[in-house]
């Protein structure tokens, strides 16, 4: 740039990849420097262009159900791979057996007990329940476009109401809503879409889980899938897709915007 | 979660070796529903991408998605989208050199950036805001293999520099010159062409 700028700041900016340091930096220098405010606004201009076009593709429904065939079949690796080095083929006794299953019993018993408990992930369930809605190819119990129908939908379902608000005109169309069941509770998921991408909110009273997350949305990835968790008001939010991180970020701040006081 | 402890005197008997490789292959199945089938559109999106057409799309698609079954266990955790499309990027090359000894992939490109990375002057970016879906499309497939694989990853699948690096075998330094490149080449193409035909 012109001003000295590295040429790439602009755009790591936009895509989210600098550090907290030189995003500050950055934005500071924004307020002054009108190239690189014009670069950014260029660039944003094209991934609007983009998000709203619609580019991505889906796997055809064929493809996918071929594979699912194929992943059936038994010997999923083995039959293409050369053969496993020999192994002594065992046979259980009745003795070994019941050697074998104290054994096992007294070491998951040992593991469970003094072992560290692994605990309820909460990520790990988000990422779950959000695959799970994907493949039952239908994300939404209510699908509705309208928040006024798709909130009074969970009335009399959980003993809180959700936020519950369209963002199309962001880019964020409401799908719907679904009744799903996390961290020992039945909470409600709220589903958006992004650019064809499905995003699961879930939302529940910040009582129900400990939580140590503020109005700040943290961002984690797992299995490839990107999640940001917030909280506000008294309520836990986590949203999960395989959007990318800065459109679950745009989604938390909108969400936030709609729902703070 | 019982990992055996390395500390552990008792190496684990073989009856017990043999029941977690058991167990091991049931979960293979459950983990391919899980890990694999939520990222198959990912993978389409980067094969049709690549490929630009829907046939070529689905057997690179397809062959990759049998590539990466047959090496699951190869997989060992970290994140299975950017595993899935590292290979779905592996098998397009392979077809690709196969089809016609890479006529596309070899294509000299520039790798560095001639233009200064200016912005627009502030009509163009209105006008860029409201470019055509149907013209942008255009735009993608017109953009040189690496630069199209950059972006797609980025804009379309939402994949960060560093996963990006990884899926491409490429330096990060190098994800971001040719995302830059990519998007200049885009935009130029969207000022030079769409916005005087489909411009109000």
């Amino acid at each position: 740039m012109s001003c000295g700028r590295p040429v790439h700041e602009v755009a790591a900016y936009l895509d989210g990849e600098l550090d907290l340091e030189t995003t500050l930096a950055f934005e500071r220098h924004l307020a002054e420097c009108a190239d690189c405010a014009r670069a950014l606004a260029t660039q944003q201009a094209l991934r609007e262009a983009i998000g709203r076009a619609g580019l991505r593709f889906e796997a055809p429904p064929d493809l996918t159900r071929r594979l699912r065939g194929a992943a059936r079949q038994s010997g999923i690796a083995g039959a293409a791979r050369p053969a496993a080095p020999p192994r002594p083929a065992w046979r259980l006794s009745a003795f070994q057996g019941i050697a074998a299953l104290l054994l096992v019993a007294v070491l998951s018993f040992s593991l469970g007990r003094f072992g560290p408990r692994p605990g309820p992930d909460l990520a790990q369930e988000v990422v779950t329940s959000h695959v799970r809605s994907l493949l039952a190819g239908r994300p939404a119990d209510v699908v509705s476009t309208d928040q006024h129908t798709v909130k009074p939908w969970f009335a009399g379902k959980l003993d809180y109401a959700p936020l519950v608000v369209d963002l199309a005109g962001h880019g964020f169309p409401l799908l719907g809503g679904r009744l799903d069941y996390l961290g020992g509770h039945p909470v409600a998921a709220l589903v958006y879409g992004a650019d064809r991408h499905t995003i699961n909110v879930f939302t529940w009273p910040t009582s129900y889980t400990p939580d140590r997350s503020g109005p700040d949305p943290v961002a984690f990835t797992r299995q490839g899938f990107h999640l940001v968790h917030w909280s506000q008001s008294g309520m836990t939010y986590w949203a999960v897709s395989d959007a990318s991180e800065e459109r679950l970020r745009q989604l938390a701040r909108l969400l936030e915007g709609a729902g703070g006081g | 979660m019982g990992e055996a402890e390395p500390s552990s005197p008792l190496p684990m008997p073989p009856i017990l070796t043999s029941l977690r490789d058991r167990l091991f292959r049931q979960d293979r199945r459950s983990r391919f529903e899980q890990i694999i089938v939520p990222h198959l559109d990912a993978a389409y999106d980067l094969a049709r991408w690549l490929t630009k057409n829907d046939a070529d799309a689905e057997d690179v698609a397809q062959t990759a998605c049998l590539r990466a079954l047959q090496f699951f266990d190869g997989f060992h955790g970290g994140n299975p989208r950017a595993w899935l499309l590292t290979i779905v990027r592996n098998a397009f090359y392979t077809w690709l050199e196969q089809r016609d000894r890479g006529a596309e992939g070899v294509a000299p490109f520039d790798e560095a950036i001639h233009t200064p990375e200016g912005g627009g002057a502030d009509p163009e970016i209105a006008l860029l805001r409201q470019a055509d879906g149907q013209l942008l499309r255009l735009g993608f497939e017109a953009l040189p293999l690496p630069f199209r694989e950059v972006i797609v990853l980025r804009e379309l699948e939402g994949l960060s520099y560093k996963e990006i690096a990884a899926v491409a075998g490429i330096p990060i330094g190098t994800v971001m010159s040719r995302l830059a490149r990519a998007r200049r080449q885009l935009q130029e193409f969207l000022l030079a062409r769409g916005v005087k035909e489909g411009g109000s």
